[in-house]
């Protein structure tokens, strides 16, 4: 077998491996690039409403969030659209691609089938020169189904070369990344610690292009994010930038080529870093270990807290044009406060529907021992001198810190994204979000209840903020009866930035929590554990 | 002062009964092969001396003390290496078994003893367990608990995984404490390990206690039949 045909059967191999994943990613990519864009000429019944929505995204936040805004002076539906969406099409084919090239080089070195294969008789690059040319397909039948899909759609704005800015420009970002992980992928010799670099440098980049636009400063040109983002599809049409972003793969790829032929198979050119050998001081009891297993959550729902804030926040300034833009969700706001202020009425909304997330994080938290349970984790610590309570306690504790946390950012991600309005005040905001912390400190004791009582139903404490979800949804859009909200632990709770202060049903809510609370403990000490 | 003694144990899961009236006595300085065939108990008698299961009815006591009530106290005294090793894979090995011998709160100086089963179980402590292969996992755990200077070790199955080098230092331990006085409840299936490091044995069947008595006892039973001849007809109920 000539090395030439080893490599296309390699290269088919790695596609046949992938017909199902593959697949998959090419339908939900491409098609949603394609039926969201279609949804776009449906938002808008004037110019103006255009004209506003493109304000709204010309907010520092949203421009944080998703890129420049361009082409204000020919605005058009097709312009809107790219300007929205291309982030989250880049963000998803980065994911695909990353996890692609992972799985056929540095994880498939781990488990050894990289050395079955390599030991026959084919060429040294086969392997990773077939992996590229398998994400290069990928991404360009992802950017061209996308391309075709505008084309035919043709919305308001509409030209080939603009269709193919777009299309190319997603592309190009997920084969970028696919050369970035190939070669992080010969630096390091575990593959989860190529996921991790991988997506550090993901983070990093997003980061730099949300400082730049933000600034609107260069700075954006040193991220592969923020080269896209300044394609300004169907608009300017910078192809331009596009070579530039493949030149870096190119060379990039070279570069990942190179060190792989002169690199041992299963080593990296940098050596594991050898973890700990001792435990810390504070590792050393169970609060220790608790926080151990829990603080990456911890910071990552920190940062999600503040940027839902801040999304949120974002459009304070121009309510009144965004409601006018979405009849139903202008029936919900207003369904919190009819005649009230249009700005109480939002802020009312955001913390019911913001509270009720915040409860993602603290449930997660408190189940988390019971998850530690089910893995068998939980028996040798039991079985050193940790009494039960001290265990669980540290877990219920990491849910309250979670639950401040949270309130506490979203507060400061709306002020930050709205104070430039002049219409918030810091003091009121944290009112408004802290009264909802008696029905976050009830749901977190409707789960250490059902950890106690019932574990195997654990999973029935999610109850408690969907229904709260689904009645700020459904209950205001169809004007419910005033009973049906006080059914839902954050329904009672007193909307400050509509109506006054009250304090039994906060006082019912803690009452409540310490008495589930206290009956999961004693069941739980009382339980055999798995 | 028997340091475990267990009466009429029964311990039901729903409609299943899995310890059906088990009597077990360990006494002070004693190693004591726990035997039985897959699913027999070994694991819920265990997990019940620990209080991680409650017992239906019966009593366990441990150091004359019941072993649910005063499990807190108790385990400060006890080492254990589960049936099943389970580790945090973004802890190293080091870490856990740090943890470990903190969290048993003894209050003395484990260092020595660390390094030193480190160095005879050829474990690197700075790896991720989720790194480990299978016996280096049950050497983080046996580690643990050997490091700890306990009066009474409980050890499930404690070499399931290892290599016979690593099988010979285990025993070695094992003769060692024996020396110290310890005293070892030793559930396994390995019966030249049985052979080599049991004073007494016990073997369930069937959430039963169906032989128990001193080696020489055992081999008087055996009739002349080697251990394991003896061990198959009994676990064959024959
Ligand atoms: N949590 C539980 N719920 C229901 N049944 C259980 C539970 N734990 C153990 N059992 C059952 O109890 C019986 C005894 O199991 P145990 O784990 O004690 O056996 P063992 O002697 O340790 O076996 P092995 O040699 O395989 O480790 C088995 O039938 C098992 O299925
Ligand atoms: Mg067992």
């Amino acid at each position: 077998m000539s090395s030439l045909a080893a490599f296309w059967q390699y290269t088919r191999f790695i596609l046949v491996r992938e017909r199902i994943v593959g697949l998959i990613w090419i339908v939900a990519l491409a098609g949603s690039a394609i039926l969201f864009a279609a949804m776009y000429p449906g938002l808008f019944s004037s110019d103006a409403e255009m004209q506003a929505m493109a304000q709204t995204m010309n907010t520092p936040a949203m421009v944080a969030l998703m890129g420049p805004v361009y082409g204000l002076d020919t605005l058009n539906t097709a312009i809107i659209m790219a300007q929205e969406c291309l982030i989250w099409f880049a963000i998803a084919i980065i994911i695909m691609n990353i996890f692609f090239v992972n799985r056929y080089t540095r994880a498939d070195e781990e488990l050894g089938r990289l050395e079955m294969f390599r030991a026959l008789p084919v060429g040294r690059l086969t392997g990773v020169a077939a992996t590229m040319i398998g994400a290069l397909v990928l991404n360009l039948v992802i950017a061209l189904i996308t391309v075709c899909g505008l084309i035919a759609l043709n919305l308001p704005g509409t030209t080939v070369a603009g269709a193919f800015a777009y299309g190319l420009a997603i592309g190009a970002i997920g084969f970028f990344f696919a050369a970035l992980t190939l070669l992080i992928a010969q630096l390091l010799s575990s593959s989860r610690g190529v996921l991790g670099v991988s997506f550090a440098l993901f983070g990093l980049f997003y980061v730099i292009r949300a400082w730049g636009d933000m600034q609107n400063s260069d700075l954006s040109y040193a991220s592969p994010l923020g080269l896209i983002s300044r394609v300004f599809a169907f608009y300017e049409n910078n192809f331009w930038l596009l070579a530039i972003l493949l030149g870096a793969t190119l060379v990039i790829t070279a570069v990942a080529f190179v060190v792989y032929v002169k690199r041992d198979l299963g080593e990296g050119v940098i050596p594991a870093r050898p973890g700990r050998k001792h435990a810390s001081r504070f590792l050393q009891s169970p609060f220790g270990l608790a926080w151990r297993l829990t603080r990456n959550t911890v910071f990552a729902w920190a940062v999600a807290a503040f940027v839902m804030g801040a999304v949120y926040g974002s459009v304070v300034g121009q309510l009144d044009s965004f409601l006018n833009q979405n009849e139903m969700i202008k029936q919900i706001v207003e369904g919190f406060g009819e005649n009230k202020s249009l700005l109480g009425s939002y802020i009312a909304m955001l913390f019911s529907i913001l509270a009720a997330v915040g409860a993602i994080p603290v449930v997660n938290a408190a189940m988390r021992i019971y998850a530690e349970e089910k893995r068998g984790r939980i028996e040798q610590v039991y079985a050193a001198a940790v009494p039960r309570l001290s265990l669980f306690a540290s877990f219920m504790v990491i849910a309250l810190v979670q639950s401040l946390i949270f309130l506490t950012l979203t507060v400061l991600g709306i002020y930050a994204a709205g104070e430039s309005t002049g219409q918030l005040v810091l003091a009121d905001l944290f009112k408004d979000a802290f009264v909802y912390l008696p029905a976050l400190f009830l749901t977190l004791g409707v789960a250490v209840l059902l950890i106690g009582l019932a574990p195997r139903l654990s999973l029935l404490v999610w109850v408690v903020p969907v229904y709260s979800f689904l009645y700020d949804y459904f209950g205001r859009l169809f004007n419910l009866p005033d009973w049906v909200r006080n059914t839902s632990p954050f329904g009672v709770v007193p909307q400050l930035s509509l109506e006054d202060f009250t304090v039994v049903p906060l006082v019912v809510l803690t009452a409540v929590g310490i008495v589930f609370c206290a009956v999961g403990l004693a069941a739980y000490r009382r339980r055999d554990l798995r | 002062m028997p340091v475990i003694e267990i009466k009429q144990l029964v311990k039901k899961f729903g409609k299943l009964t899995a310890l059906n009236g088990v009597d077990l006595t360990l006494d002070q300085g004693e190693v004591h092969a726990y035997l039985g065939p897959n699913g027999a108990g070994k694991t819920t008698t265990i997990r019940v001396l620990l209080g991680i299961l409650r017992a239906t009815s019966g009593s366990v006591s441990i150091f004359d003390r019941d072993a649910w009530k005063n499990s807190v106290e108790l385990h400060k005294r006890l080492a254990f290496v589960p049936g099943e090793v389970n580790l945090w894979g973004n802890l190293t090995g080091g870490e856990v078994i740090d943890l470990m011998l903190a969290l048993r709160k003894t209050g003395t100086s484990h260092t020595e003893r660390r390094e030193m089963f480190l160095e005879r179980f050829e474990l690197d402590p700075t790896m991720k367990c989720r790194a480990y292969s299978k016996g280096n996992r049950q050497k983080v755990a046996l580690v643990a608990a050997l490091a700890s200077d306990a009066e009474l070790y409980i050890l499930d199955e404690p070499t399931s995984g290892l290599d016979p080098l690593m099988e010979k230092v285990f025993q070695d331990t094992i003769l060692d404490l024996k020396k110290e006085g310890k005293s070892v409840l030793l559930s396994s299936h390995i019966l030249s390990e049985v052979e080599a490091l049991a004073d007494k044995i016990s073997i369930i069947k069937e959430g039963k206690i169906i032989q128990t008595g001193t080696r020489a006892e055992i081999s008087q039973v055996a009739a002349g039949r080697t251990l394991e001849e003896l061990f198959l007809s009994e676990y064959q109920g024959r």
